[in-house]
């Protein structure tokens, strides 16, 4: 758990410390002229990081103080929560993040209405629905087409076609 | 007055209004229980169908969606620990895990009559406390309201997680998110692309911090109750939890109301508020966040209490309090009818039509409540791995829907893998919620009350309200601090030998 702690205090410190340093320089241009009294535009964004920096190595402090005090006989969280990742739950989120970066890459393609019935069936297979399969199928084709038939005709919602033709057809 | 008043009760109570309420109410309460689909969205679609309605059925009904939605949030928040509104996120904290022990039915209960009871002091606040009220939020002025927004944020970041330490790392966080696109004198800041400029979207950051971590922790950890369908149990509540939490409704109620009645803090901040007040002075304050009654009472009252006293500041100075009487206002408009000190003495017979009508929806509200419920708990007996799946696409077409945009859904996905990351390091995400929807406003005020005093930091320290709020920061954060001192000791190895 001091592990635990001591690397979460050096990431936000680390990406705080990215925002104000490296970010804000870059993306967070002064305009010539400020009117009046006016603090710059990159006052607060650099203040807010720099608390957050701080912050960061206050949390890796209480981390070694933690470990220190307990000598490793209590944790420093007792109400944290663990989590236990095994090598087939890394497979599984890093499938996720290139079904939801494929969702988005097909939309144009597809078109919104055949993406999202892939996605659902998709998301239904990598959460465990193996079993409920028929079901997780015939929810992936109704959902959808009921949620667009739904938006298409009460708000007017516009939905991208694709490319393919693919949506046009399932309509 | 009582002449008037009844002369209001008698043209209400015509079948066109009561219709109107009805179905705003019921259709308020399904919106706002799914996943994606806010008030907000349900006040401006039905805006279009206003047209062709007289101004007081027109105005009642939009009022009946924003409290049925708002209510509405709390019943996917407990069931799917998906808040269906904003307002709702802060029910989570107790609902979900209330839910878990089997005490769904209780905690959607607890929800309903909180809710209304909220609601029925906002009611009442609205027709006698109207201008005082909105004289006094006209008093506050940008140090005020910076002094009140820190105050707001400390409360948070204290409430949340147990940690004060990682609630306002958290809410670092989502102020430097609300900081994306244009500021007050138009300089653009982390614009990435021109979508950016825009800055982004409650919406998809709320939907995404709160839903979809739930969808990757199904997937990854295979721990979110799969295939078991979340049981409702007893769902009576004794009289004994009733007197228990009344004091956190009524002063939830009263938090709804006060802060409900300055514009722009809304019923997020109101519930966070409340929620934070019941767990600081509860006897069960240890029970908090792990399936309290009260926390659901406290943050139910307050968001509800919020509804009716959003309308004084609309009414009384034709200033909208939120996104929704934002709306309202424009219906208002729509009917020739201008909110402002005029509408009291031009058209005061709709005003005490309007202020009848909300009386008269706070107990369909009830009814509603009881009635949709049951329907929604049905939401329970679906396996969880369908279930979370199809919160995804309800809120990946919600969100597209809102403003037909393919950002929004990547700022829903990007935000849901941040979310999980926050799971995972145990940063807990409502400072962040919070902190982003404040964020604007925050910066705006510090930096136009620097502005006034030509730099000078001392303008937030010469007021008496501004000394009333620091004065609660500071409390707020001392009293957070010893807290988790004491915490820390009693954990320590010599307690624990």
């Amino acid at each position: 758990m001091g592990k635990k702690a001591f690397a979460r205090g050096l990431l936000i410190s680390l990406l705080f410390g990215y925002i104000s340093f490296v970010m804000i320089p870059l993306y967070v241009p002064r305009p010539p002229f400020v009117p009046g009294f006016a603090p710059p535009p990159d006052m607060w964004p650099r203040v807010v990081s720099l608390l957050g920096m701080v912050l960061g190595l206050l949390a890796m402090f209480f981390s070694i103080y933690g470990e220190v005090r307990s000598k490793g006989r209590v944790p420093d969280s007792p109400d944290e929560e663990n989590f236990h990742w095994t090598r087939s739950g890394v497979i599984r989120f890093v499938l996720t993040l290139l079904v939801f970066g494929g969702f988005i890459a097909l939309v144009p393609w597809l078109g919104f209405l055949a993406a999202s019935i892939v996605l659902l069936f998709v998301c239904f297979l990598l959460a465990g629905a193996a079993q409920h399969w028929k079901k997780g199928l015939v929810l992936s084709l109704l959902l959808p087409l009921a949620l667009y038939y739904f938006f298409s005709h009460v708000t007017h919602t516009p939905f991208p076609q694709g490319s393919w033709g693919v949506s046009s057809l399932l309509q | 007055m009582w002449n008037d008043l009844l002369f209001a009760f008698q043209s209400v109570a015509t079948l066109t209004n009561v219709l109107a309420m009805s179905v705003g109410i019921f259709a308020g309460v399904i919106i706002g229980a799914i996943p994606g689909m806010t008030g907000t969205m349900a006040v401006t679609l039905a805006l279009p169908f206003t047209f062709y309605m007289d101004p007081v059925s027109s105005i009642l009904l939009l009022v009946a969606l924003y409290k049925g939605s708002t209510y509405g949030g709390s019943i996917s928040a407990i069931l799917v620990k998906t808040p269906g509104t904003a307002s709702a996120a802060c029910t989570v904290l107790d609902g979900w895990p209330l839910a878990q022990q089997g005490k769904a039915g209780k905690a959607l209960n607890m929800a309903l009559i909180s809710s209304c009871i909220g609601d029925f002091f906002s009611n009442i606040s609205l027709i006698f406390l109207a201008a005082p009220l909105a004289i006094l939020a006209l008093r506050v002025g940008p140090p005020e309201y910076f002094m009140l927004m820190i105050f707001a944020l400390t409360m948070v970041a204290a409430i949340s997680g147990g940690s004060l330490l990682l609630g306002t790392v958290s809410a670092c966080a989502g102020l430097l998110l609300a900081t994306v696109g244009e500021d007050m004198y138009g300089s653009f800041r982390f614009a990435f692309n021109e979508d950016m400029k825009n800055g982004l979207s409650v919406a998809p950051v709320l939907i995404g911090l709160f839903a979809l971590p739930e969808l990757f922790r199904l997937i990854v950890f295979r721990d979110g109750n799969s295939g078991q369908a979340m049981k409702l149990g007893d769902n009576r509540l004794t009289l004994q939890e009733i007197r228990g939490s009344l004091k956190s409704i009524i002063r939830g109620s009263f938090i709804g109301v006060v802060l409900g009645a300055i514009p722009g803090i809304g019923p997020s901040a109101a519930a966070f508020f409340s929620y934070g007040e019941a767990k600081r002075t509860s006897v069960n304050r240890d029970n908090f966040g792990k399936g309290e009654l009260e926390g659901v009472a406290a943050s139910e009252s307050a968001n509800n209490g919020c509804c009716g006293a959003t309308m004084i500041p609309l009414l009384a100075l034709g200033v909208p309090g939120d996104v929704i009487t934002g709306v309202m206002l424009g219906a208002f408009m729509i009917q020739g009818l201008t909110p402002g000190p005029l509408l009291f003495q031009n058209n005061m017979n709709e005003v005490y039509m309007l202020f009848i009508g909300m009386m008269f929806s706070s107990v369909l509200l009830f009814g509603a409540g009881k009635i949709t419920a049951r329907f929604f708990t049905h939401i329970s007996h679906i396996p969880q791995v369908l279930l979370v799946p199809v919160v995804l696409i309800l809120c990946i077409f919600g969100i597209y829907s809102i403003s037909s945009s393919m950002f929004d859904v990547m700022v829903l996905l990007i935000m849901g893998i941040f979310g999980f990351i926050m799971l995972l390091l145990n940063i807990p995400p409502a400072p962040f919620l919070i902190a982003f929807i404040l964020g604007p406003m925050v910066e705006e005020n510090l930096r136009r009350s620097l502005a006034i005093s030509r730099g000078d930091p001392s303008i937030f320290f010469q007021s008496a309200i501004s000394w009333i709020f620091a004065a609660f920061i500071i409390l707020s954060i001392g009293v957070t601090i010893r807290r988790e001192w004491q915490k820390s000791r009693n954990k320590s190895p010599q307690k624990t030998a």
